[in-house]
């Protein structure tokens, strides 16, 4: 009886071998609660992301009207505080850009870097702007605010004399009010689109191009690509053109906040995948969960553990750089290089082998440039 | 024991039966490669690899700029870094080039998408012989070169001067043949024929419904087919290859072909081409996939073949005529410098690693470099090199 178990296992172990060999795992028809799944990342992550984010733009704006009536030390340092918390919150939204923030092309508007001084000088001296329109779409957003907060001046003294006692004092104030409303605006305006979009995006749960896992993951694996390894490590670190550049780091003008925000952007790619709720230590379904669900293994390791245990190792290698990237890169660019391969060790992982065993097509292409 | 037998036999034949599925000779007779590697669609060619070509004519500009004095560190850098629009070659449609040398330097999807790490040090490594050369050789150009100090050394009976460092090696060689590697033989055997390349994204799918790429007449899939091709034969005539068309990988494939102990390496090369593009054609890429394996074996080999042959043509010369041994080696160097971006077939490594080659490198370099290695040090490293190849050192060093 057992020979023959044993007999009938291998048989089936070798067709499984051959069919597999010849198609990609697909699983159009896999029972995994999808709409759990749905639901878990809309209530519990991307919601309460947009809620707090909001909460800290309303902030950011109060702090923002107490510097514009009072522009001294202490009212800079609160607001830029406030900024600065803001800013890492982001770091969970840039990721997520489905419904209204795709519509509005919010994170164009909210994290373009580096900022375009030149676009924000001629819209100082001009004060005629649309801070929505394409064109400014580096000369706002937080990038935009790390410049009117840090970069004006080498100095705090000096920085406040745009504010004060410069003859276009009037000008900053205005611009650096106006680009502050107009984050919180966009980000009032997204955040509130969830109320009824919620469940539009949850009961659109079909594998389809169109489908919210499809997007949403899409969504995901860009974002890790792109505003993630790409932006904040490989172009500072020089992977894409022939020399390093270090004045392409996030938060450029703060300058030794980069690292700090880089963490928060991987611990929340982390959540995201693992299906961790934004507020409070909960989990739910997720992408790791519907891996393990479809039993998907590489190498005789659960797809879902080697990715996670990449994520670390990469965050072991974000740990050990300055955190003034500006500083490491003209140091000892090999740890920002090797951040970025750990980091690049997953995006294999996320794009080729979790998007096959999820079924998903790749919505983007990269251009190789021939 | 009967039933255990008859199990066995079963399995046994679902083996057989799985594996003749990918098996290519079955698969082969199905797929009519064309006489000449040329391909259409509705009556127009589908190959295209121009950004090869070009990029191969740029190296050969940038490896002349080595033997330019008049030329600066900045000008020659500029050559490998080619930005469009700027004149950095003598050739304008060069220069209206938005290609860049440097950037396909170490930058294959297999090896080194996960890997800049590695890559910026191979960068930086080519780096350094532009700096050598402008900064130690250039100002020593009419003063002979003795141990540890760089200049001009002529082969024996009136020969070519050569222009060394202060170790003896001759940078626009090891740039140049260091560049077959990190540039041809890297983009071909770990970019353009890599699965992760080929069948990224759609590519496979759209193949299969001949959905083109663009605007263009080609499916996505057959265009980095002929990206491969383009990086041996961009310079060469693709229908009818004469080979020695440029000085890099075309020109050592046909020195290679014309040792006896390798005749026929070349057509081998330009079928396993022809048949995978076929194979594209007609969408069986287990075929695909085998040739691309021919592919990366024989042009390992080349490199292989290569590094060996200079060390001992180097050694012959070792204490006689230092310039013609020089010569050898710094060829010899580039060439075991190259054997980092081999691959062997069926896996996702080189036969030599980085460190590997690292140490040969230092190794010849150590001391004084050339002017104080020994024949020992070149018999040793051409045997560890030929022993993980299908060939001896006396039939490469012939």
């Amino acid at each position: 009886m057992f020979k023959k178990a044993l007999f009938l296992m291998a048989i089936i172990s070798v067709v499984a071998a051959c069919s597999s060999s010849d198609e990609g795992s697909g699983n159009n028809n896999d029972d995994f609660d999808r709409t759990a799944l749905l639901t878990n990342l809309s209530n519990n992550i991307i919601v309460p992301v947009y809620q707090d984010l909001n909460t800290k733009l309303a902030d950011l704006v109060t702090q923002k009207n107490v510097f514009i009536a009072e522009p001294n030390q202490v009212n800079l340092e609160a607001f830029r505080t406030s900024w600065y918390n803001a800013y890492k919150v982001w770091q969970s939204a840039e990721m997520i850009n489905i419904g209204r923030a795709a519509e509005i092309n919010y994170v164009f508007q909210m994290n373009i870097y580096p900022t375009n001084v030149s676009d924000i000088q001629n819209n100082i001296q001009s004060q005629n702007y649309d801070l929505a329109h394409v064109n400014n779409n580096d000369a706002v957003g937080f990038p935009a605010l790390d410049y009117m907060l840090y970069g004006l001046a080498e100095n705090d003294a000096d920085l406040l004399g745009f504010y004060t006692t410069n003859s276009e004092a009037p000008k900053y104030l205005a611009y650096t009010s106006d680009l502050t409303d107009q984050m919180n605006a966009l980000t009032q305006d997204v955040t509130s689109s969830w109320s009824s979009y919620a469940q539009t995006f949850i009961n659109n749960s079909n594998n389809t191009a169109t489908g919210s896992i499809n997007k949403l993951v899409n969504d995901f694996i860009y974002y890790y690509e792109k505003g993630l390894r790409a932006n904040k490590i490989g172009i500072p670190a020089g992977n894409f053109s022939a020399t390093p550049l270090p004045d392409r780091v996030e938060a450029h003008y703060r300058s030794d906040v980069s690292k700090a925000l880089t963490t928060e952007a991987v611990t929340a790619v982390k959540d995201f995948f693992n299906g961790n709720s934004y507020n409070g230590s909960a989990s739910g379904e997720s992408l790791a969960s519907y891996l393990d669900y479809l039993n998907t293994i590489k190498n005789g390791e659960d797809l879902s553990t080697l990715i996670n245990n990449q994520f670390d190792t990469a965050q072991s290698k974000i740990d050990i750089l300055d955190s003034n990237y500006i500083l490491q890169i003209n140091t000892d660019n090999t740890k920002m290089t090797e951040a970025y391969d750990a980091l690049q060790m997953a995006v294999v992982l996320l794009k080729v082998d979790m998007l096959q065993a999820l079924n998903i097509s790749v919505d983007y292409v990269d251009a190789d440039g021939d | 024991m009967k039933k255990v037998a008859l199990s066995l036999f079963v399995i046994g034949s679902l083996v057989t039966s799985c594996s003749s599925d990918d098996d290519n000779t079955t698969s082969e007779t199905q797929i009519a490669a064309p006489a000449t590697y040329q391909f259409e669609r509705n009556g127009t060619s589908t190959v295209s690899y121009g950004g090869q070509t070009t990029r191969i004519l740029m190296a050969g500009e940038l490896v002349s700029g080595f033997s330019d004095t008049s030329k600066s560190e900045t000008d020659i850098s500029a050559m490998f870094a080619h930005v469009e629009g700027n004149n950095d070659f003598s050739d304008v449609d060069l220069n209206a080039s938005n290609k860049s040398v440097r950037s396909k330097t170490a930058a294959s999807t297999d090896y080194y998408s996960a890997n800049t790490t590695a890559a910026a040090a191979i960068k930086a490594d080519f780096d350094a012989f532009i700096t050598d050369q402008v900064n130690n050789v250039f100002p020593n150009w009419s003063i002979d070169a003795t141990a540890g100090n760089a200049g001009q050394i002529q082969q024996a009976g009136g020969g070519s001067i050569r222009y060394v460092n202060a170790k003896g090696l001759e940078n626009n060689q090891a740039f140049a043949k260091g560049l077959i590697g990190a540039l041809m033989a890297d983009q071909i055997l770990n970019n353009y024929l890599s699965v992760a390349v080929l069948d990224a994204g759609d590519n496979r799918a759209n193949n299969d419904a001949d959905v083109l790429d663009g605007s263009n007449n080609y499916t996505t899939m057959e265009h980095k087919w002929d990206e491969a091709f383009g990086y041996l034969y961009g310079t060469d005539d693709a229908l009818a290859p004469q080979l020695g068309a440029d000085n890099f990988l075309n020109k050592y494939l046909a020195r290679v072909e014309s040792d006896e102990d390798f005749t026929g390496i070349a057509q081998d090369v330009y079928n396993a081409f022809q048949l995978g593009r076929a194979a594209i054609v007609a969408k069986n890429y287990t075929v695909r996939d085998t040739q691309a394996d021919i592919i990366r074996e024989k042009i390992s080999e080349v490199i292989a073949i290569r590094a060996v042959y200079y060390l001992q043509a180097g050694k012959v010369d070792l204490g006689t005529d230092y310039a013609s041994a020089f010569h050898s080696l710094s060829e010899g160097f580039g060439f075991i410098y190259s054997l980092q971006f081999t691959r062997q077939p069926g896996t996702d490594s080189p036969y030599f690693s980085k460190s590997e080659v690292d140490a040969f490198t230092t190794e010849l370099m150590e001391g004084n470099g050339f002017w104080d290695v020994t024949s020992e040090t070149l018999d040793n490293m051409s045997e560890s090199i030929a022993a993980r190849f299908n060939f001896t050192v006396a039939q490469a060093g012939s």
